[in-house]
């Protein structure tokens, strides 16, 4: 790997970070907080007790793929085109698996959570999970894919060693190939 | 500058097997700039029809010269060494089908009108010699050679056929102010090399004078004993080689070097080896398939050495450093011929083992998806698999006429491949080679990577073994600087890949 695509890498990471700990909910108390209230919702305790933990958990699941994958293509070259395409598939694998992850942390920490503790998020209300209105479940689940793409997909394709950066969708056309 | 190469008998034909894949790997060319590129002609003699010696031999140079064919100018680096094939000839040929002694010699009319000669013919050779079929070669008996060498008629000879083909080319070459070099190979403790190459090498000494081609040199390549036999023949065999005769023959053939060598070389180069390989007997035709040796390969060298104005010496000999080991420091001129040597050697198992199966594979997929995971190839082929206005030139992968010289490369970097397994990994017990690692020169059915272990010891490029691998050579490819691929399609990639193998 050149200098370059380690300062890539660690460009990503850090940008990824502070989009996910400090961007992330400065979008959503300035933007998005129309989307995101519902009836008897504390947006400032949604974002602590909900969404916050459930990004960090995304986050630590994207950090880990990033160093399982970077683990695997630098303990291992690839021999052929063949080969390139089938790590392609277990990419995109990954990525799936990440967004599913994603979303399904979002369903933990806003309803799954406080059904299984049986207590309610809101302060004398009768539901035991945060009512998110229609809008601000599909922002949350967009988020969730902006942020894979941010803290996979961009440190892959920027940094993926040797052949296997042209395993990463779009790589070729960013990085090799003419 | 031109070299005209002839092998006699079975160990000739291995040596002119070997220099076929120096001059592949550009060693013929001396780089000395002024004197241009080298061509190199190959002229087989052998009265064994049927030897697996000789098969392999024109093997070798039938594949190259096919490749070289093929490539034509198509490529820069690649495979640029002219090659003529005089083809293969056997001084039996112009005996009326005489396939024996005593039927070159017809003992019935000499008993007849020349009953004096018919007594000496008797003197000299026993019966079984005289009876002894000859197209599996003069079954290590120099004298039996010696006998039917001497009859030919160089003169004659140059009016027909591959003799006439190659002493015209020749007297060309001599004419157009070339130095031409006339190189024989063969062993001097057999029979057909002991007793073809001297003779041969007097029959041209005295043409070239008789033709007033001073200009032109003859020297030699002389193989001393260097294997034996694992078994020996029976009385089924009938008369043959024995490996208790190779010190006799080797003897008698200096001594006779010694005194009229100057008359047939103009300089030799003696090469042997104290440790053995062991090869399994045989009398000859398809059965004697001995694996190369090294000892070829430094045989073959000599061809590389061009006398000094002031050359002094008339025999050549090489020692080795160590004794039980030979490595590139033992090599002539080791770092040419190890740089040339571990290029080729890389270049047969990079394209063998990975490239050449990267194209196959892409006969099976869309363009597109093969370039997604191959983005080096479209440097070399049109990216949309059909030749269009802006592909530049650059041919279908699925072009036939590509594909008919990616099957030339194939068969020559797969000869070359198993010609360089055999000389590592034939060197006899007691004997080690630090030259190439022979499990590695195989030929794979899955694509292969590594290029670390290909070569050893000093010739081995100085590269990280993590990074010495195909791959690394695909990514640099891919981003060559569009001046440095001046080639496209298989001989471009071929090319290419030649280039990064160094």
């Amino acid at each position: 790997m050149r200098p370059s695509e380690w300062i890539s890498l660690l460009a990503c990471v850090i940008v990824g970070t502070l989009w996910v700990f400090l961007g992330q909910n400065a979008l959503f108390l300035n933007v998005f907080a129309g989307w995101l209230v519902g009836p008897g919702l504390n947006l400032q305790d949604f974002l602590q007790t909900g969404s916050s933990p459930s990004f960090t958990v995304l986050w630590i699941g994207c950090l880990t793929a990033l160093l399982i994958w970077y683990w695997h293509t630098f303990s291992r070259s690839t021999r052929s085109s063949a080969e390139v395409r089938r790590m392609r598939g277990r990419w995109w694998l990954a990525a799936l698996l990440l967004v599913l992850f994603g979303w399904f942390s979002q369903l933990t920490f806003t309803v799954f959570r406080w059904q299984v503790t049986g207590t309610s998020p809101l302060e004398g209300g009768g539901v035991n999970y945060y009512p998110v209105p229609p809008m601000g479940w599909i922002l949350l689940l967009v988020v969730v894919v902006l942020d894979v793409i941010l803290l996979f997909w961009l440190p892959t394709v920027l940094a993926s060693p040797r052949s296997h950066r042209f395993v990463v969708p779009g790589a070729v056309t960013l990085r090799g190939g003419r | 500058m031109t070299l005209f190469a002839i092998g006699v008998g079975g160990t000739g034909a291995k040596c002119l097997e070997a220099l076929t894949h120096l001059h592949a790997c550009g060693l013929i060319d001396r780089g000395d700039g002024g004197a241009g590129r080298r061509s190199l002609g190959t002229f087989l003699v052998d009265p064994d029809q049927q030897s697996a010696l000789l098969l392999r031999a024109q093997t070798a140079i039938s594949r190259y010269g096919a490749l070289r064919g093929a490539i034509a100018d198509r490529s820069d680096r690649f495979a640029r060494g002219d090659l003529h094939d005089y083809g293969h000839w056997s001084p039996l040929s112009n005996s009326s089908g005489a396939v024996s002694l005593d039927q070159v010699f017809p003992k019935a009319i000499l008993t007849n009108q020349a009953s004096g000669l018919a007594g000496l013919f008797d003197c000299l050779f026993p019966p079984e010699e005289q009876q002894a079929d000859l197209e599996v070669g003069f079954r290590g008996r120099p004298p039996i050679g010696a006998a039917v060498m001497n009859r030919i008629n160089l003169e004659q000879e140059a009016q027909t056929g591959q003799w006439q083909r190659m002493l015209s080319d020749i007297q060309a070459a001599a004419g157009n102010g070339e130095a031409p070099v006339i190189h024989l190979f063969g062993s001097v403790f057999g029979g057909t090399g002991a007793s073809g190459v001297p003779s041969l090498g007097l029959l041209l000494k005295n043409w070239l004078r008789e033709q007033n081609l001073g200009s032109v040199t003859v020297q030699a390549s002389l193989l001393l004993p260097y294997f034996d036999f694992d078994g020996q023949g029976d009385g089924d065999t009938g008369v043959h080689a024995e490996a208790r005769n190779f010190q006799l023959n080797t003897d008698a053939a200096l001594q006779y070097l010694r005194a009229s060598g100057p008359s047939c070389f103009d300089r030799v180069f003696l090469v042997g080896s104290d440790l053995k390989a062991r090869f399994g007997f045989s009398i000859g035709g398809t059965s004697q398939s001995n694996a190369a040796h090294l000892v070829e390969l430094l045989a073959a060298l000599g061809a590389r050495e061009q006398a000094p104005a002031n050359a002094s010496g008339y025999a050549f000999v090489l020692s080795r450093a160590r004794q039980g080991q030979i490595g590139w420091e033992d090599i002539p001129d080791d770092e040419a011929v190890g740089a040339a040597l571990a290029q080729g050697a890389r270049f047969a198992v990079a394209w063998l083992n990975n490239l050449s199966l990267e194209i196959d594979a892409a006969q099976q997929v869309p363009m597109g998806t093969f370039l997604s995971g191959a983005p080096w190839a479209r440097r070399f082929f049109s990216p949309s698999g059909a030749p269009t206005a802006t592909s530049g030139g650059r041919p279908p992968i699925r072009d036939a006429t590509e594909l008919s010289l990616k099957t030339c490369i194939d068969r020559y970097a797969e000869t070359l491949l198993q010609w360089l397994q055999q000389i590592s990994s034939n060197v006899g017990s007691g004997f080690e080679q630090e030259l190439f690692s022979p499990e590695t020169l195989k030929r794979t059915s899955s694509p292969d990577n590594a290029l670390h272990k290909v070569v050893r010891g000093k010739a081995r490029p100085d590269r990280p073994e993590a990074s010495d691998t195909v791959e690394t050579i695909k990514i640099a490819m891919d981003g060559l600087p569009a001046a440095a691929i001046s080639r496209v399609g298989m001989a471009g990639l071929a090319d290419a890949l030649w280039t990064l193998c160094a």
